[in-house]
């Protein structure tokens, strides 16, 4: 199986892959976009402060170096969306994409890859679409964790679910550390998810909109109660 | 499929609705003090007849009229105009109106956003004349791109300082608002509460509305001020 990694920095492509490497039978890229569209200065100083964030920067720069050298890092200068950026995803004849970088999708761009691109969205599916989704559920008494699913050009409309994962709010005190923690899920459960792609007969769980709202960004104040809700929760 | 590989424990419920009472209830003492920052006597005097209405429910105890029971409708109609009966409702009066066994066709978002600006703010103070119908379930396509509209590009532009139309994202809080009143539902809510927390440099763009802000308001802290989210 080829996979590509869609990411909007080294360091964030570097991560996903390296939890795939060992993944037997998995060829891994890593397409690096230009988010924003982002001058050559800026956006290779950003690259250089988020490397050195990292803390392993000499790892992470070794690890480049031996991506570009397999010629296994792409780099796209011009939007992801843009006729050339199809043609160069095309060109890798990948079967599935993996989402890190903060793009919307077109049609065109998922068609490049060959079952879609997945996207590990921090809450729950068919219910929870949209923003701030791991706050709405605690906020609702629901339950909280990730789903991986084949996006669409709509907003976690995506109809095929490959699979779900329950992870507990519970001694967490502070939102915006627990929907870290979510995110930090992305490169283990998108390793789950090419696992459950690659065993024979796959089927899909369906993601059935009507059964769930779209949420946005929640407001501070309700931001508030939820942190509240957790503080609660741990006693 | 669905590897469902840990359990969870939800936060409770009944916990999670009595803070979020007593939040709302602290923004609604909240908006009590300092409501005259929002809307300067200027603003107020340029209401016409209404300015102390809106001053005393501001200013007042936790007023505010229940409209659930409006949800049950088909369609409802009434002799005032759009503002007269936004006015109504917005100072929590009753706004008379009578149930019809029909509505009108449904209305497409993509159709919505398809018009003119001013064709737009026609066609949603035509249709909702009666500002209840807003709340009907028939509607809810219209309430959640009016939702998707607040919460995705008007909140982009006000947070960006981009030129944005005033009278327009004041007309969907307005009717947000309304809809949240009868369907209790929470992100409605949440759209005002999210528009009240902009900066003051954000919210003074607004003002160039007066009527609208008054409505948006005394509409916000009603919704405050009612039980059972």
């Amino acid at each position: 199986m080829r996979v590509a990694i869609i990411a909007g920095s080294i360091s964030g492509g570097i991560r996903i892959a390296q939890e795939m490497e060992s993944l037997p039978g998995v060829d891994v890229f890593v397409v690096l976009c230009n988010v924003g569209k982002r001058s050559p200065l800026l956006r290779w100083s950003r690259e250089l402060l988020s490397a050195l964030k990292t803390f392993k920067w000499w790892t992470l720069a070794r690890k480049a170096w031996s991506y570009a050298r397999q010629r296994r890092l792409v780099i796209l200068h011009r939007p992801l969306d843009d006729a050339t950026s199809i043609e160069r995803l095309k060109s890798l004849q990948c079967d599935v994409g993996l989402h890190a970088a903060n793009v919307i999708y077109r049609d065109l761009t998922i068609s490049a890859f060959r079952l879609g691109i997945l996207n590990a969205h921090i809450g729950i599916l068919p219910k929870y679409r949209g923003r701030s989704v791991a706050e709405w559920s605690i906020l609702q008494s629901d339950r909280t964790g990730v789903t991986v699913f084949f996006i669409d050009s709509g907003i976690d409309t995506g109809s095929r679910i490959v699979l779900r994962e329950f992870i507990p709010s519970r001694g967490w005190n502070n939102a915006l550390k627990f929907k870290n923690m979510l995110f930090g899920c992305d490169a283990r459960l998108y390793r789950k998810a090419l696992e459950t792609l690659m065993q024979p007969g796959v089927r899909f769980e369906s993601n059935d909109v009507s059964k769930g709202q779209r949420y946005y960004v929640m407001s501070k104040m309700l931001t508030r109660v939820v942190n509240e809700a957790l503080l609660d929760d741990k006693v | 499929m669905a590897l469902e590989t840990a359990l969870s424990r939800p936060v409770q419920l009944d916990r999670c609705e009595g803070i979020v009472r007593e939040a709302l209830l602290r923004r609604r003492a909240e908006i009590r003090k300092s409501w005259r920052s929002l809307i300067p006597s200027e603003c107020l005097e340029s209401l016409g007849s209404i300015p102390k209405d809106v001053e005393s429910l501001l200013s007042g105890q936790d007023a505010f009229r229940d409209w659930r029971f409006a949800a049950a409708f088909t369609w409802t109609d009434c002799d005032a105009s759009f503002l007269d009966s936004l006015c109504v409702i917005a100072l929590g009066g009753k706004v008379e109106y009578r149930p019809l066994d029909t509505g009108p066709a449904p209305l497409l978002p993509l159709e919505l956003n398809k018009l003119s600006r001013d064709e737009r703010l026609k066609t949603l103070c035509d249709r909702y004349r009666c500002p209840l119908n807003i709340g009907l379930s028939s509607e809810s396509n219209v309430a959640e791109e009016l939702l998707r509209q607040l919460m995705v590009p008007d909140r982009a532009k006000l947070e960006t300082g981009d030129e944005f139309d005033a009278d327009f994202v004041l007309l969907k809080l307005n009717l947000v608002g309304i809809r949240a009143m009868i369907t209790r539902d929470l992100r409605f809510l949440d759209a005002l509460n999210y528009f009240y927390e902009l900066p003051q440099r954000s919210l003074a763009r607004i003002r160039t509305s007066p009527r609208f802000l008054a409505f948006w308001l005394c509409i916000y802290a009603q919704l405050l001020s009612a039980p059972d989210w």
